[in-house]
């Protein structure tokens, strides 16, 4: 079992003292768009489009996206506790059920929408047919 | 009162006709337009049929479940189940309903294999029905001769006791789901069916398991 959060694995990566430069820009463009992203949660919960749990799942879901790209080492961390070999498969596989599991809601979703338009069309129809 | 209802989408070929040939056999025709873009509706009214226009289409199950709501608003005892285009024989209906009574059941679904004497395209009768009806079995419980066929009728109880949700064409396997949810008594009655065109194709089937499964999911 690979020790969590030892000093080896857990090296926090320095935003702009390092070397490789392509990396940090990533980081910087990366970080940049979740706190847009993050800031979009809490405009959305208070136009009232989006409940509190679920403001909470999309900040959560990108803070630890900002947290792992700023310390790459955590996902390798948490990688290797669940028997995956490389931190970024991790977040690839975790990313992908997350992204199904969100796709499913919203084709439900989309369905039970469907039904009450036809419940509104019906409504109207046959209020319609009755005068 | 027996009440035909008539779910029809761009028919104006067929449904002057076929409301014609409906108001011989029983009390009363309703039409379901569901949003047609061509002269349906005129041509229903001018046929004497009562019209119901969905301002949006939303699908053959809707239609079918609007014109429930619509005999349920008048009393009706019998509701048929009749398609716009022509396909089926209207004289059939009288010893459909003889066939209802005496066997004393809720539910009559009509069926194209009982006799054989409709002309179904080969690749539907070899591959597209098969497989409806092993999934309307899997899906529904209920082992029916013929799947997906427009011709029902159903007594007051079974129209009192059925409510679609399946917009689309997902209704014909609802239809069987709630029968056996309900403990309703059906039979099956040989009807004939002439193909004046293909409908529903594999890509229909396809779209209509979809509908089936996402019906699981929602309340």
């Amino acid at each position: 079992m690979v020790p969590l959060l030892s000093s080896k694995t857990h090296s926090p990566v320095y935003l702009f003292a390092n070397t490789t430069g392509m990396l940090a820009l990533f980081q910087l463009v990366f970080i940049l768009f979740s706190l847009f992203v993050i800031s979009q949660a809490f405009r959305r919960r208070k136009h009232g489009l989006l409940s509190t749990p679920g403001m909470l799942f999309w900040v959560v879901l990108w803070l630890s996206a900002i947290g792992s790209v700023l310390y790459p080492d955590i996902t390798q961390v948490i990688a290797s506790y669940f028997g995956i070999g490389r931190g970024t498969d991790f977040v690839v596989y975790s990313a992908f059920a997350i992204m199904f599991f969100v796709l499913f809601r919203l084709h439900i979703k989309i369905e039970s929408l469907q039904r009450d338009i036809t419940k509104i069309v019906r409504k109207d129809a046959l209020e319609e047919v009755q005068k | 009162m027996i009440l035909a209802v008539v779910p029809a989408y761009n028919e104006e070929a067929n449904i002057h006709q076929v409301v014609k040939n409906l108001r011989q056999f029983v009390d009363k025709v309703v039409v379901v337009d569901d949003a047609s873009t061509d002269k349906t509706f005129s041509e229903a009214q001018k046929a004497g049929a009562t019209v119901i226009r969905h301002k949006l289409n939303r699908g053959q199950g809707a239609a079918l479940e609007t014109g429930h709501t619509y005999a349920r608003s008048v009393s009706a005892d019998t509701v048929v189940h009749f398609d716009g285009d022509g396909q089926f024989d209207p004289a059939e209906i009288p010893q459909a309903l003889a066939f209802l009574k005496k066997h004393k059941a809720n539910v009559l679904l009509g069926s194209r294999f009982l006799e054989k004497k409709s002309n179904i395209p080969a690749f539907k009768k070899i591959v597209l029905l098969p497989l409806a009806r092993l999934f309307d079995r899997v899906f529904t419980g209920l082992s029916l001769s013929d799947a997906h066929n427009g011709f029902r009728i159903l007594d007051k109880k079974a129209l009192h006791t059925m409510h679609l949700v399946q917009n689309r064409m997902a209704h014909a396997s609802e239809i069987p789901q709630q029968i056996k949810q309900h403990s309703l008594k059906f039979v099956e009655f040989p009807v004939t069916v002439q193909y004046t065109r293909y409908g529903q194709s594999a890509h229909g089937a396809i779209a209509i398991i979809k509908d089936t499964l996402t019906g699981l999911f929602i309340r």
